[in-house]
């Protein structure tokens, strides 16, 4: 057990083997005595897996919307980055997923690289997303079935719950407002990481939210005990992480 | 002789009585087949389908190959061809326009190669009711229970994937191999939809149910469940009333199953209430 809010127990349960590999992969579960309660992490919590870019380079055709970037980011550590619109952040975090094809370079998540379907499988399973201005999909999809594919649906709707959209998921996606579709992402990211993901890659995930909103999902994303890298324009959000990157024109540099 | 009198009359007869088992297999297969359609955005997959068939069916006769079996093959390998383009749904919908291009291309070049007369193939396409076989009506059952099937088994792995791509793929659903899948069956049950029913008839089992269903179902379970009842409702009503008012079916069809479609446009859409009502309701507040 290594963090505790009133009502959450965080349990790194130990090695998890879903691939047959034991080394790099600690399985993170997240128990709530209280409904609707979402676990946190105490500042001495571990957890999470390291992220390491090599001369990443993204390209949309001929255009370079990522070069060169480098970048290291510690197991558990927070990460804002920051940037003008169209310095390629949202390239970055959909490079990682392998979501964006023109890629270059390294990335390693927990030390894997990405060379296989099976690799980019456990890369999915490793790394919790939540999207820039989620899409209501073309063909509907209740938020139920959005929470459940987390891999840990009960835990998605107890934080979902607790995000206030508890009463919601029943419904479309396409039914609800952009800052009740974020609520629910961000649940589903809670989700993800009870499933067993060491990383959460969040695309501007309070963009769509009402300040008190902005405070909460600040809150229950720098509280997970995972590694985060989180796009933001968000000031709340970059304060409450440990280190802030901006990118401007593809390139990526320290600013705190 | 009344309506119902006659109705009686050719139901004693066996192709009448053919027909209409056909019909209501084919309404449990296909109405789902054009869920995928509808939720893939493929909706040109007719008549790219056709092209193909006419493709395999003119190898078929090149190669002294039975050319219906041809067909099914090209038009499978056609879905399959496609599907790594699937990545967006646009560059789907246009390979549907360049494939049926393609298709009749190579299929003229290839009859006038083998001397076929292009009719003479067309032909072979063109299917109806009232002429289907009892092999036929295996090839429908088993769509009916293949296709229902596979949306229970991967009920989940579907709903992400005809909703978001990329939301699914990072959801763990192998979207690749899934995509595939649908496009193959897709394919072949357009390809041997219009060999058993004609082409007219395939608008009516396929893609009219579900566009109705569309409007009227909030989830894809829901929507799979109103495009089959739609499909053997429409179908089986269209059907008596071709047989009671001696009307060709294949007409009647299409207008029972349009007029259903219309009529659930002009319904509101059901889960289209405000979000705001919802967010009053969950927070108890005003609306922002």
């Amino acid at each position: 057990m290594v963090a505790l809010v009133p009502g959450v127990r965080i349990r790194v349960a130990g090695r998890w083997n879903r691939t047959g590999d034991r080394s790099d992969y600690c399985r993170v579960e997240l128990s709530s005595k209280q409904p609707g309660q979402v676990a946190t992490r105490s500042p001495d919590s571990e957890g999470g897996l390291a992220l390491r870019l090599r001369d990443v380079v993204c390209r949309h055709g001929r255009l370079a919307a990522v070069g060169g970037v480098d970048l290291d980011v510690a197991a558990g550590q927070r990460v804002a980055l920051t940037g003008t619109n169209g310095s390629g952040k949202t390239t970055l975090l959909r490079a990682v997923l392998g979501l964006h094809r023109q890629v270059d370079g390294e990335i390693l998540v927990g030390g894997r690289g990405s060379r296989s379907a099976a690799e980019w499988a456990w890369r999915r399973r490793a790394c919790a997303w939540i999207p820039q201005r989620p899409a209501a999909g073309r063909f509907p999809l209740l938020a139920h079935e959005l929470l459940r594919s987390s891999g840990d649906g009960g835990q998605a709707l107890s934080a979902a719950e607790r995000l206030g959209v508890g009463a919601l998921v029943d419904r479309p996606l396409s039914s609800l407002s952009g800052g009740q579709l974020q609520r629910v992402h961000l649940a589903r990211a809670v989700g993800c990481v009870a499933a067993g993901a060491g990383v959460v890659l969040a695309d501007e995930p309070t963009a769509a939210l009402d300040f008190a909103g902005q405070e909460e999902a600040a809150e229950l994303l720098t509280g997970l005990p995972v590694t985060l890298l989180v796009v933001t324009h968000d000031r709340a959000m970059a304060a409450r992480c440990d280190r802030v990157l901006e990118m401007a024109a593809g390139r990526l540099r320290e600013v705190g | 002789m009344s309506a119902l009198d006659q109705i009686g009359e050719l139901l004693r007869l066996v192709p009448v009585q053919r027909a209409g088992i056909g019909l209501v297999l084919a309404a449990l297969g296909l109405p789902v087949v054009g869920v995928v359609i509808v939720g893939l955005d493929i909706m040109p997959v007719r008549f790219a389908m056709m092209h193909v068939a006419l493709l395999g069916i003119a190898v078929g006769e090149l190669l002294g190959v039975d050319p219906v079996l041809c067909a099914l093959l090209a038009c499978a390998a056609a879905g399959a061809g496609v599907a790594p383009l699937a990545r967006t749904p646009e560059a789907l919908s246009g390979a549907m326009g360049l494939l049926m291009s393609l298709a009749i291309a190579a299929a003229l070049l290839v009859l006038a190669l083998s001397g076929v007369n292009a009719n003479g193939a067309f032909a072979l396409l063109w299917g109806s009711i009232l002429a289907v076989r009892p092999s036929d009506l295996v090839v429908l059952g088993t769509l009916a229970v293949a296709v229902p099937a596979l949306f229970v088994w991967r009920r989940r792995d579907l709903a992400l994937l005809l909703h978001d791509r990329e939301l699914a793929v990072c959801s763990g659903v192998p979207a690749q191999r899934l995509t595939m899948l649908l496009l193959v069956l897709v394919a072949v049950a357009v390809a041997g939809a219009i060999r058993l029913t004609g082409a007219l008839l395939v608008d009516a089992l396929t893609l009219l149910p579900a566009l109705a269903a569309r409007r009227l179902g909030r989830s894809l379970g829901a929507i799979t469940l109103w495009a089959m009842g739609i499909g053997v409702l429409v179908n089986a009503t269209g059907f008596l009333i071709a047989l009671g008012w001696d009307l060709p079916p294949g007409p009647v069809l299409v207008l029972a199953a349009g007029a259903v479609a219309l009529v659930a446009h002009l319904l509101p859409e059901r889960g289209a209430s405000s979000w705001r009502v919802l967010d009053a309701a969950s927070h108890g507040g005003a609306p922002h």
